[in-house]
């Protein structure tokens, strides 16, 4: 096996079988036979990929694409039906949160043998406590049984242990769902500290956080590979597979798109958004942000059919496509009420930009219509419009504060210092 | 290599002791019952058979106390058979988290199991040594010899545990038949009568039954201090051996469908 890589699937397939009779199973299982008495699933088809040391895989879907059969496979959990699977290293998995957990017992005793499960001695474990038991926060509940916990404490201390194994692959599996904000933050801290060192596979459906932790994305679509690439562009693919109408045909008036070519779109086509400026104060086009300053940001767009309850809107993206910021005409327009069919409208948002950590930002647009919980999107762009931004190397974070202010104040003197 | 067999074995004490535990945690007497429970069965036995039946056992002296002694020996024996034996069936079931969460070396469940079980007949054996030390005054140096014939009785158990756990994954009825089994087993092993209690003809079918040889052995070298009858012993470990080694096997070639069916 060459160390280059830590995981290698290879063809590797998923058949279930499904037999009327669990005898026939057995025989199936033991010897091979009663094959032709079963009902066959295909969970998965073949699919082959490698992850190299180090890499962080996003692997996105839908529910029943076979992310998790996948993910069973790579830890060894289930067994392939063909192909196989190479893993070099230590593996840990969050498949499912505190699998080991036993509820009868404290969490000090169930961190033993989870930890214990993942092969380290007792005398790892005790050196590994004090840090697991930070990091879990569950303070006296430790010497609780573990029934007595919250969802929330079950999932710290299950991560906590997983943390502190020293894996050299992380396998995680929808696991951030369940903790609170603070602790999904901490959580991925320790992600994002991990992959510097480790290999990690993750598995979500927020894509937010697929986008923002992992190099490479694969999507699944019903146990197939439906694309693979860099995070953000798979992403965005998969993003724009939820609206069924996904491609605008180029058939549509507006033949001059001012918009990024080769940037990804989908919609129902019915209004179609014609070009996308971004301008300075003075109406000068605006490329390159030096500092905070005021901007227009002037959408155009026309109906091919009446839009009932338009929305336009954006949202700015930093280069691994967070979304930083965005607004939409529901809140600004109030009484903006339709587009007749074959109308062209231009709407115009005006916005203090903050100053940008400097980087390449993109700008995605979109124009649909309905309410900000029910709408159809008609034209959906990801990226409009990039610009960049330079900023003062001291900037840390995303953005500068605007207008900060800082005085310091003598509060008397202390007689110990004296 | 040797690392690893130190991680399982670390791990196989965890389990264990989680398995003892765990079976008396939240009950006020906790590990007591090890001890209680025994001795009431124990107790109830004797009633039973030598004051409401008015069995007499033949070898040995015939009063109330020598044939509880006896008849604790055999039901210890057939006990760890028992416990094992019935529960292998849905162990596999009862920890799917094991089978489809985690990366878990599966065929650790029948043996915790097993050293668990060995861990209360162990209790147990104290038990009937303390009362045995107690009535007959004395301690018998066989005792020293037990190591012997547990050893590969618990080899013996664990592939017919190993067996049955990979079998019951997929065979559910087994839950059901196993217990009914192992309780013929009891009434066809010298449990509650010395196998001398059977004419001639009967004995040698008796001996098909494993637990004849062990109840007999254990009688043997706990209470009449017996040495231990080489030959058959010899015999019983490499029968003992073929039994791991064919469970082990069926368990692996069960093992990676397990996930599949539960």
């Amino acid at each position: 096996m060459s160390s280059d890589i830590a995981i290698r699937v290879d063809g590797v397939a998923k058949r279930y079988r499904i037999f009327a009779r669990p005898f026939d199973r057995l025989l199936f299982q033991m010897f091979g036979l009663r094959e032709a008495r079963c009902e066959p699933f295909d969970a998965l088809h073949e699919l082959s990929f490698a992850v190299r040391p180090g890499e962080t895989l996003g692997l996105i879907g839908r529910n029943g694409a076979g992310k998790s059969t996948l993910l069973q496979i790579i830890c060894g959990t289930l067994t392939p039906s063909t192909g196989n699977v190479a893993v070099n290293g230590r593996v840990a998995a969050l498949l499912e949160l505190g699998a080991g957990f036993n509820p009868e017992f404290t969490g000090r005793e169930n961190v033993y043998m989870n930890a214990a499960i993942y092969g380290l001695d007792r005398a790892e474990i005790d050196r590994a406590l004090p840090s697991i038991l930070e990091f879990a926060e569950i303070g006296d509940f430790i010497d609780r049984p573990v029934k007595t916990y919250s969802s929330g404490m079950f999932v710290r201390l299950a991560f906590a242990v997983i943390a502190h194994v020293r894996a050299d692959i992380l396998i995680i599996d929808e696991a951030l769902a369940v903790g609170d904000v603070y602790f999904t933050q901490k959580c991925m801290r320790f992600l994002k500290r991990f992959k510097e060192s480790g290999t990690l596979v993750f598995v979500s459906h927020d894509v937010n956080s697929v986008i923002n932790l992992c190099d490479r994305a694969i999507w699944l679509d019903r146990g197939r590979i439906a694309r693979q690439g860099p995070a953000k562009e798979v992403c965005e693919a998969y993003l724009g597979s939820f609206y069924p109408d996904g491609d605008v045909g180029d058939n549509a008036a507006g033949a001059n798109v001012a918009v990024r070519r080769g940037s990804e779109e989908f919609g129902t086509g019915c209004a179609r958004i014609e070009s996308v400026e971004l301008l300075d104060d003075a109406d000068r086009p605006l490329s390159l942000l030096l500092a905070a300053q005021r901007v227009q940001l002037r959408i155009r767009c026309r109906a091919s059919t009446d839009i009932e309850a338009p929305i336009v809107g954006f949202f700015v993206k930093d280069r691994l496509g967070q979304y930083l910021f965005g607004q939409n005409s529901l809140k600004l327009l109030p009484t903006w009420q339709c587009i007749a069919a074959g109308a062209g409208v231009e709407v115009a948002f005006a916005f203090r930009m903050p100053q940008l950590a400097s980087g390449e930002y993109s700008i995605g647009v979109a124009i649909g219509a309905g309410s900000q919980e029910k709408h159809v999107q008609h034209h959906w762009i990801h990226d409009a419009l990039h610009f960049r931004s330079q900023a003062d190397p001291a900037l840390t974070g995303l953005m500068a504060l605007d207008d900060p202010e800082c005085r310091v104040q003598d509060t008397g003197s202390n007689d110990v210092c004296a | 290599m040797f690392t690893v067999l130190k991680q399982y074995l670390f791990l196989i004490y965890q389990m264990s002791r989680r398995e003892i535990i765990g079976r008396y945690r939240g009950s006020a007497m906790g590990l007591l019952w090890s001890f209680a429970s025994p001795l009431v069965i124990l107790a109830v036995y004797t009633f039973v058979f030598s004051v409401v039946f008015r069995v007499r056992w033949q070898t040995g002296g015939d009063d109330n106390a020598s044939f509880a002694l006896n008849l604790f020996a055999g039901v210890i024996v057939h006990g760890f058979f028992a416990e094992c034996v019935n529960r292998s069936p849905t162990l596999i079931a009862e920890n799917t988290g094991y089978v489809k969460k985690v990366v878990f070396p599966l065929w650790m469940i029948p043996a915790i199991v097993v050293v668990a079980a060995m861990f209360h007949m162990l209790v147990s054996l104290l038990v009937l040594l303390i009362c045995s030390g107690l009535y007959l005054q004395q301690l018998h140096l066989s005792v020293l010899a037990l190591p012997l014939l547990l050893a590969p009785y618990a080899l013996l158990v664990l592939g017919v545990g190993w067996f049955f756990a990979a079998l019951g994954v997929y065979l559910r009825d087994l839950a059901q038949v196993l217990p009914v089994v192992t309780t013929v087993m009891m009434f066809m092993a010298p449990v509650f009568y010395p196998v001398e209690a059977l004419p001639e003809a009967f004995r040698p079918w008796m001996y098909l039954n494993p637990l004849t040889f062990v109840i007999g052995e254990m009688r043997g070298l706990v209470l009449s201090g017996a040495m231990p009858h080489w030959a058959t012993l010899a015999k019983f470990t490499a029968i003992a051996l073929l039994v791991a080694l064919a469970g082990w096997k069926v368990f692996r070639k069960a093992q990676p469908g397990f996930a599949d069916v539960l």
